[in-house]
């Protein structure tokens, strides 16, 4: 009897004492993030997690692309869905969204936790490693150049009473609660500073392959050129243009071949561009081919795919000049959702699926432009018409001879043209400190209106009492 | 001393002599009851002063062989007072024994055992299985709707075999779940319903009629004892075991039938038209009468040029009436008890099938059920059971599940333009894909989706245990129980290409299959012992352990040649695949002592020290601790035997704190998830933050009762005052995105629920072989929350969630009629003044709660010797509820739906006319005016009264059953949901809003059944 009591309370002892992996479960569809970027596998899939959070509507699935179009003088909102109008007509909040910062900073987490981690992953060679350092350090870079563009100033064309810094810089992953920090925004000089680390980093850790559905060493040069627009930086403009022109990734497409090079699922000419698949497609409210057409197919009037909600202005059609090789980009869509109007076929579900399309981030025209706007404002005239008479000849238009501002202004107006529908318009605008000059029933944003700058979203203010909103919101 | 040795030889030669003379005779005769005269089996008969005796046959008689020296004998049975019989030199005797009122011996299961009633100290309330019995409800938790105390029973719906709410005092959380911990005989059943496409009930799998009680721990005192798990209540179920003796057969069969409770009336083609056009003239005054009739003609697709005569002439389609229809409802099973003094069994199978009041919304259910106990010997016995069923279940779209509301037949057949037919003139569908569906908002032929779809759910369950019992000692015991609930889950769902969802894609087929594994197992040492005659200790330790592993994967195909092909391999384009698995599990030790001094003064303790692995790692494990007293007054010598008419006063009263840990299995964890997919290589990122300090959320609940019985217990009641505490509940805080997440589970927020509890038994009166007794209980509850996230007033992701507030909590402006002067809506904006633009949320006000105050329930049951009539009513009181589908049935023409005829009667038409019905408007809104539909407008009172059942049995007299060798024959007639008294316009006030309020919920039938029960 006694000896009873002693095993049942043995046994009773020992039930207690291993508790703790008595109720040990594991989840499956899930891992623990503590552990989950332990291994050579699971740190190459978290890469590409970040390249996901690239796709995303607010980011480039969408939004960096359309939205700087309908903010800008470029796109006029048709009301056919109603999407795109608010941002057209520049109410205010109608601006990058909330899912901007979110997305962003999501991505900028993971790719802090694949930073710290990498270094002790196992059995991982280390040139592999020093791919995906490479490769993270580029998207972080992306990332806080995106949010800086949309959140605030540029260097050089800054509304001094407005300015309230960039956006909070997070360089340390965080997995625990106990790890949030509420930070302030830094500058925007320490943004800037933290973009140049990270692609000096990336340049030097990136390997020198072709695929452009995967940043290499080229795409860190060419974002380089434009980060360095941006921050007025001519030289390490010149300099990485020159670098990436050389790289080997992208062609200069000939006059012939301009048009196919956008019907094709990749254009020839990109250095870096977002690869959709089938599971991916963006669907017919918001895609960027619903966004800018209704047609289906080139030349098919008869069929109505998408809403056309955001179609040129007259200002832009007025851009190109006779025989511009580019104007055969836009033609007039069908009057399945109202009337008909000029659309940009840039989108056009390339990937054999309407509304399905790869995104270009940063293609080989864009890189010569950025290096022409660079020698123009260095004083390199010869060099700076070298490089827009290639884009204008290319074109089918006849080479420039401008000089001093008038140069700048056509090298500019080729950008406008050449990159239109792109994504560029409202930034670059913006960067320049120049008014959105915009014809009714829109009006015209002067560069010292707060709705230039997005506003940053209400609950991060709400949560972080060290985050200041922009002003005017 | 002399005298002492006379005696002792007197006695040894009596004892001789008995030797000597020793000669058995033969006593046999019949032990019936004295309530009904029946017989009662299973009687124990035994000579006085020995051990020698047999028991009853089936139908209560017995032969025994008596010595001639014998001069009691002694009969005994449960729940039946005991009584000793000179024998004599009888040779027969009859006994009629007396059901023992006092119920002294009533054994109640708590948790990990049971006691007796007059010793339980916390609250709990027991529903006899007899009670529930032949209700044509598919599962236990619905019949006891109205049946105990502080126990709220809400049908989600009216779908046989549906999903049913259980809410044991009050709400007690607000985003973990609310739902009591079931046991179905020491198993702990996974009540978590995953049935896409049907509404079903985890507990369904169990025949009510196997039921031999249901017991509900309400006090944390008591339901500590299954700490974390044990927050909202705790409901034992104890199935019907086998008796020793004959071998017992009982036949039970009903057959009967369920029809529509309610039709609304809604107005025929000529009316509506008329609405119509009135709205659209109200909303563009520039046209003409003509115009506006011209537009509302074409709108529903007819000819708008058609005269008056014409108009006239239209025929009206009564869509209620095509999709609504008489159910049948069948049951038959069998079952039979035995065994000897060392192996009883009991085994039953049914089958019970119901359809509901609407076309092809139905359930079928097969079930088997075994158990068997077995003494291996004086100290080593075990207990085994075993049930198996099939559940077959049909739905239709929307209802509720599998689609959108829109398509549910109840939400649109009274709101689908009567002047659609429904059937083409050679009966095919009228209103087909191809042509076009019919005309309308609801532009589907419900009909013809819901006969060509399949919607289907099929659940197959086996629920097992085993339990050892070894007596170590004299007053020791260790118990090792293990058991599984294993279930597989299929799911099919087949959108035919005939139907409008189905025919883009030319047939859609979701197939779904989950499997969901449960194992328990306990472990108890258990110690009973009187010291010192008065003084009772019962003390139990152990150990238990719980695995729950849920697994599933589905699939979706189309493009199917034709309707014929309903299977994955017709379909030419597989459209997705998909799968999961999650799990949890649970550890805990536990221990209680009873102390009971002289039967007077009544002490519980309880601890328990619980472990999960859902909670954060800082926080897995707990102590959930409980203590409770009672003192039984009418024990204590001033009273006892002195206030004859006093049978009982008790005093009772508990403290304790259980747990909820009803989160997501891996709410605590920091993940890292898959899907974050790119170039068609997986991808992954981090989607959850760690949060190591989750844990469960706490209830702490004191409880103060009194149990009383007066008049040899002709009267008995119960009241008991409770106050639930309910802390660290759940809720997602925000936290700032630039940490690369959005929110945390976090246990911040706090409520409470008050309320008294009434119980009331009486005989009210007996007049010779004439009982009436009446069975009351009532439930009064408060329930408020108290905090949130951080000095938040509101939850962020629901507005019914307000601090200081109910649950549920009704937020909107008040509607304040309609101006007589112009026919508009109008509400109450902040200043009470009528606007016809409330803003939100400006002039939002709580205006009540979709939380019930006031339930309860009343049984009356007249008996006459072997007919009795049983009638209860069941209510529920105080609950607000947005009624959308009398929302959508009161637009008047606004959009393409039918209207009420009532409504359409009290609409607004001309100047200085007063009524609530604003004036008919294409859009439902007026110029600079919000919508006509909005604000409290159709927010109804839910209340009710249900006379529920309604049933008359008469026990056939044993004089004529026992010549056909029968022990018992009963039959009888009910009715179901036979009247609701209510203030709610809908079809029934009676549902769970699940995502799309009323919209689409099938209502309760109104059923009839007549059955018949053999015992032989």
């Amino acid at each position: 009897m006694k000896k009873v009591i002693l095993y049942i309370s043995l046994s009773l002892g020992v039930f207690f004492s291993s508790c703790d992996s008595l109720i040990d479960v594991q989840p499956r569809q899930s891992i623990d993030t503590a552990t989950a970027f332990t291994s050579e596998e699971a740190v190459q899939a978290a890469i590409l997690g970040v390249y996901d959070r690239l796709q995303g509507l607010r980011v480039y699935g969408r939004d960096l692309i359309a939205l700087p179009e309908a903010l800008s003088d470029n796109g006029r909102a048709t009301n056919k869905s109603g999407r795109l109008n608010p941002e057209y007509l520049n109410q205010p909040g109608a601006h990058f969204a909330d899912g901007l910062w979110q997305g962003a900073y999501y991505a900028i987490n993971q790719i802090n936790l694949i930073l710290e981690n990498l270094p002790t992953v196992p059995r991982m060679a280390q040139a592999t490693k020093d791919v995906v350092e490479g490769e993270a350090l580029f998207m972080r870079a992306l990332f806080y150049f995106n949010l800086t563009r949309a959140y605030a100033y540029d260097p050089g064309a800054i509304v001094a009473p407005s300015n309230k810094g960039s956006v909070p810089l997070i360089l340390k992953g965080v997995t625990g609660l106990d790890q949030v920090e509420l930070s302030a925004r830094a500058s925007i000089d320490d943004v800037y500073a933290q973009i140049y680390k990270d692609l000096d980093g990336a340049i030097a850790k990136l390997p020198a392959r072709t695929a452009v559905n995967r940043v290499n060493k080229v795409s860190a040069q060419a974002i380089y050129s434009r980060v360095a627009l941006y921050r007025r930086d001519y030289a390490a403009v010149v300099k990485n243009a020159n670098d990436a022109l050389n790289g080997g990734v992208g062609s200069f497409l000939s006059n012939a071949a301009y048009v196919g090079g956008f019907r094709s699922a990749i254009n020839p000419e990109s250095i870096f561009e977002l690869e959709y698949q089938t599971p991916e497609n963006t669907g017919v409210n918001e895609s960027l081919q619903t966004s800018f057409t209704t047609l289906l197919t080139s030349g098919n009037r008869a069929t109505t795919g998408g809403f056309g909600d955001l179609v040129p202005t007259n200002d832009l059609l007025a851009q190109f000049e006779t025989g511009d090789v580019r104007r055969n980009l836009y033609e007039l869509g069908t009057a399945g959702r109202g009337a008909a109007e000029i659309e940009c076929t840039k989108f056009l579900g390339k990937n054999g699926q309407p509304n399905l399309d790869n995104v270009p981030v940063i293609r080989v025209s864009e890189v010569i432009l950025n290096r022409a706007e660079a020698l123009a404002m260095q004083g390199n005239a010869a060099a700076a018409l070298t490089d827009l008479n290639r884009i204008r000849t290319r074109a089918g238009l006849a080479e420039s001879t401008a000089s001093g501002t008038a140069l700048l202004e056509e090298i500019l107006k080729q950008r406008r043209v050449e990159l239109a529908f792109e994504g560029h318009r409202w930034f670059d605008l913006k960067r320049l400190g120049r008014d959105i000059v915009k014809a009714a029933p829109a009006q015209t944003i002067p560069f010292t209106d707060f709705k230039i700058l997005a506003r940053l979203p209400i609950r991060e203010i709400q949560i972080n009492s060290n985050l200041q909103q922009n002003s005017g919101y | 001393m002399k005298q002492l040795l006379r005696y002792c030889f007197v006695l040894c030669s009596l004892a001789f002599a008995g030797v000597a003379v020793a000669q058995d005779r033969t006593v046999s005769g019949k032990v019936s009851s004295s309530e009904d005269g029946s017989g009662l089996p299973g009687v124990s008969v035994v000579i006085k002063g020995t051990s020698v005796g047999t028991a009853t046959d089936a139908n209560g008689t017995y032969k025994l062989s008596v010595p001639a020296n014998a001069t009691k004998l002694v009969f005994s049975f449960v729940g039946f007072l005991t009584k000793e019989v000179d024998v004599g030199g009888l040779s027969a005797l009859n006994v009629s024994l007396d059901p023992d009122t006092k119920m002294l011996s009533e054994v109640v299961v708590t948790g990990y055992g049971s006691q007796n009633k007059k010793e339980i100290t916390g609250a709990v309330s027991s529903v006899k299985g007899d009670v529930i019995e032949n209700l044509p409800m598919q599962s236990f938790d619905r019949a006891l709707q109205g049946r105990a105390a502080g126990v709220l029973v809400q049908a989600a719906n009216g779908v046989p075999g549906g999903q049913v709410r259980i809410r044991i005092r009050g709400t007690g959380s607000i985003t973990a779940g609310n739902e009591p911990l079931y046991i179905v005989d020491g198993v702990q059943i996974n009540n978590s319903s995953n049935a896409d496409f049907v509404s079903s009930n985890p507990l369904g799998f169990l025949n009510p009629n196997d039921i031999e009680s249901i017991e509900i721990l309400k006090d944390a005192a008591t339901a500590s004892i299954y700490g974390a798990q044990a927050a909202n209540g705790v409901v034992l179920v104890t199935t019907k075991k086998g008796k020793a003796g004959k071998t017992n057969f009982n036949l039970n069969y009903y057959y009967g039938s369920t029809s529509p409770v309610k039709y609304m009336n809604v107005l025929n083609s000529q009316d509506w038209i008329k609405v119509r056009t009135e709205a659209i003239r109200n909303q563009n005054p520039a046209l003409s009468e003509a115009q506006a009739r011209t537009s509302a003609l074409t709108g529903i697709r007819l000819d708008g040029g058609l005269s008056d005569a014409q108009i006239a002439a239209l025929p009206t389609y009564d869509w209620q009436r095509a999709a609504y229809k008489q159910g049948g409802v069948q049951n038959i099973e069998l079952s039979a008890n035995g065994g000897s003094d060392k192996t009883t069994f009991y085994i039953s199978g049914s089958y019970n099938k119901q359809d509901a009041n609407v076309i092809n919304v139905d359930f079928e259910r097969a079930t088997l059920r075994m158990s068997v106990n077995h003494k291996v010997s004086n100290k080593l016995s075990f207990e085994q059971s075993i049930n198996l069923s099939t559940i077959s279940q049909k739905g239709t779209f929307g209802s509720p599940n599998g689609g959108s509301f829109l398509g549910s037949p109840y939400f649109a057949s009274p709101l689908i333009i009567p002047t659609n037919p429904i059937y083409n003139e050679d009966g095919t569908y009228f209103g087909t894909p191809q042509a076009g569906g019919i005309s309308g908002v609801l532009n589907q032929n419900i009909l013809l989706t819901a006969e060509t779809n399949t919607i289907r759910n099929v659940t197959n369950q086996a629920v097992g245990n085993f339990k050892l019992i070894w007596s170590i000692a004299e007053g020791l015991t260790f118990n090792s129980f293990f058991g599984l609930d294993y279930r597989v889950i299929k799911g099919e769902y087949y959108a035919d290409p005939r139907t409008a969802d189905g025919f883009a894609v030319r047939g859609r087929l979701t197939n779904e299959n989950e499997q969901s594994m449960n194992f328990t197992t306990n472990h108890t040492l258990n110690y009973n012992k009187t010291f010192a005659r008065d003084h009772k200790i019962g003390t139990i330790l152990g150990v238990e352990y719980r695995n729950d592993v849920r697994e599933s994967w589905n699939q979706q195909v189309t493009s199917f040649a034709t309707p014929q092909f309903r299977t994955a391999n017709g379909g030419a384009t597989p459209q997705s695949a998909s799968g999961f698995w999650t799990g949890y599990k649970r550890a805990g030790v536990f221990g209680r002592v009873n102390y009971d001094f002289k039967g007077r003064y009544l002490l519980t303790a309880t601890l328990r020290y619980d472990g999960s692995s859902r909670f954060g790692a800082n926080q897995k494990f707990g102590f959930f601790p409980g203590v409770s007293a009672g003192w039984v007054i009418s024990e204590e010598n001033f009273i006892k035997d002195k206030v004859s008419w006093l049978d009982e006063i008790k005093l009772r009263a508990s403290y304790g704190a259980t747990g909820n840990d009803q989160i997501g299995d891996f709410d605590s964890r920091g993940l890292t998830g898959g899907g974050f997919n790119y170039i068609g290589q997986a991808g992954i990122a981090p989607n959850q933050l760690s949060n190591p300090n989750l844990s469960w959320e706490k209830n702490v609940t004191t409880d103060i009762g009194i149990d009383l019985g007066f008049f040899n217990r002709r009267i008995t009641a119960t009241v008991d005052y409770f106050d639930r505490q309910s802390k660290q509940l759940l809720l997602n805080q925000p936290v700032a995105w630039t940490s690369g997440y959005g929110d945390i589970t976090a246990n911040v927020g706090q409520m409470y629920n008050r309320g008294w509890e009434f119980g009331i038994n009486t005989t009210n009166l007996t007049i010779g072989d004439f009982t009436w007794k009446t069975n009351f209980n009532i439930s009064l509850l408060e329930n408020k929350v108290t905090k949130l996230v951080g000095s938040d007033t509101v939850l962020a992701s629901n507005t019914s969630v307000r601090v200081g507030h109910p649950i549920g909590a009704v937020y909107t402006a008040e509607y304040a009629g309609v101006n007589p002067a112009t026919g508009r809506p109008m509400w109450y904006d902040i200043n009470g003044n009528p606007t016809y633009t409330p803003r939100n949320p400006t002039d939002f006000r709580v205006l009540g709660s979709s939380f019930a105050t006031r339930f309860g329930g009343l049984t009356n049951t007249f008996a006459y010797k072997g007919l009795e009539l049983l009638i209860f009513f069941q209510a529920e009181y105080g609950r607000k509820v947005a009624n959308g589908q009398s929302s959508f049935l009161s637009e008047n023409g606004g959009r393409l739906f039918n209207t009420l005829q009532e409504v359409y009667d009290r609409r607004w038409t001309t100047a200085g006319q007063l009524t609530d019905v604003p004036r008919p408007i294409n859009g439902n809104a007026e110029v600079r005016g919000n919508g006509a539909t909005g604000g409290s407008r159709f927010f109804e009172d839910a209340s009710y009264i249900r006379l529920k059942q309604l049933s008359l049995s008469y026990n056939l007299p044993n004089k004529l059953i026992s010549r056909a060798k029968l022990a018992s024959v009963r039959v009888y007639a009910q009715a179901t949901n036979l009247l609701t008294f209510t203030k709610w316009s809908g079809y029934d006030p009676e549902f769970l809003d699940t995502g799309a309020g009323n919209n689409g919920v099938v209502p309760q039938s109104r059923t009839y059944n007549f059955g018949i029960n053999i015992g032989f």
